[in-house]
């Protein structure tokens, strides 16, 4: 089976986009393919250690929480195991990191640092490209 | 009721949400070895659509689909790096069709399905006996070596090892069946 790729960029404030990126990221892992996720802007807080507190449903979305919970729905620290688990490279971007004043150490373990180039590097023979 | 289908493990994905069933059932066919059988019992309904594209698309075989009591309970197989195209050695063949005509022509041929019980649930050629090839040589004693065979698996591979093993007991009047099961084009019955 020829090897896919998958490019994320991961850029929305909330939790919704946590879900939308790490959910297509796990699944497409699963399919075997190779799959990176760049983490810009709001986008970090998904990697961030104290990702609980900073994602958020979005105003409005509020009601959706009861239905995370009858669904069973995974958590976002385990969302990113299995991420990690199964070989998903997490890269935050430097620029904004910088920007924000935040260390890599305010980072979940195994996220790398780069820069677009990084990212582009991947995602240049991407089959799939998404941006949330 | 909970109808009994052997497999060689069983894999507990209910009340799990999406990318869950996925996510585990890969990672449980990592740990198992070609040609067994996984059974993921899960209550997300997209599961349905969902463990189908991944069986297709990372080439393992699913096999089917039982709905009961809103759990469905999927049937996958792990296939094996050189599945696809059947490697065949065992020197007597018949064709699908000439099996199929055989069988028209009500000649005494006993058909032997050595697939996993999974697969053989799912869909045979009506009478065919059951014996996968795992089981062959202790179920071997049960078989009529005097008897004319046509054995038949998914695409001939399975088929090909068994047709050896039941020359080597002194079977003499053995067949194995290419392509088969994949490409069966005449009666079916289902145990379902």
């Amino acid at each position: 089976m020829a090897n896919k790729k998958v490019a994320i960029i991961a850029s929305s404030p909330g939790l919704e986009t946590a879900y939308k990126a790490l959910n297509i990221a796990t699944a497409a892992a699963a399919l075997d393919a190779e799959v990176a996720i760049f983490f810009t802007f709001e986008g970090l807080s998904i990697i961030h250690k104290d990702a609980e507190q900073m994602l958020k449903l979005r105003p409005g979305n509020e009601g959706l929480a009861e239905g995370f919970k009858k669904v069973n729905v995974p958590t976002v620290p385990q969302l990113l195991d299995m991420a990690k688990e199964s070989g998903v490279r997490m890269i935050a971007c430097q620029m904004t990191v910088d920007v924000m004043g935040l260390e890599k150490d305010h980072f979940i373990d195994g996220v790398e640092l780069g820069g677009a180039a990084a990212f582009l590097d991947f995602a240049f023979d991407a089959q799939v490209t998404l941006n949330f | 009721m909970s109808r009994e289908i052997q497999t060689d493990r069983v894999l507990e994905c209910e009340r799990l949400s999406c990318p869950m069933p996925v996510v585990k059932t890969k990672k449980a066919m990592e740990e198992m070895k070609p040609g067994e059988v996984l059974e993921v019992r899960a209550t997300d309904k997209g599961s349905v659509a969902d463990l189908q594209s991944w069986a297709k698309r990372t080439g393992h075989q699913y096999i089917g689909l039982i709905e009961e009591n809103r759990v469905f309970r999927h049937f996958l197989r792990k296939a094996s790096n050189n599945e696809t195209k059947a490697e065949v050695k065992f020197p007597h063949t018949m064709s699908n069709e000439e099996l199929n005509q055989k069988m028209d022509s009500s000649e005494s041929i006993i058909v032997l399905d050595v697939r996993e019980p999974a697969e053989y649930v799912f869909g045979h050629i009506p009478g065919a006996i059951s014996v996968p090839l795992g089981q062959l040589e202790e179920k071997i004693s049960q078989l009529d070596p005097g008897k004319e065979y046509a054995v038949i698996c998914r695409t001939g591979n399975r088929s090909d090892m068994a047709c050896q093993i039941l020359a080597e007991h002194g079977f003499s009047k053995v067949k194995n069946v290419v392509p088969g099961m994949s490409q069966w084009q005449g009666a079916t019955e289902s145990d379902e």
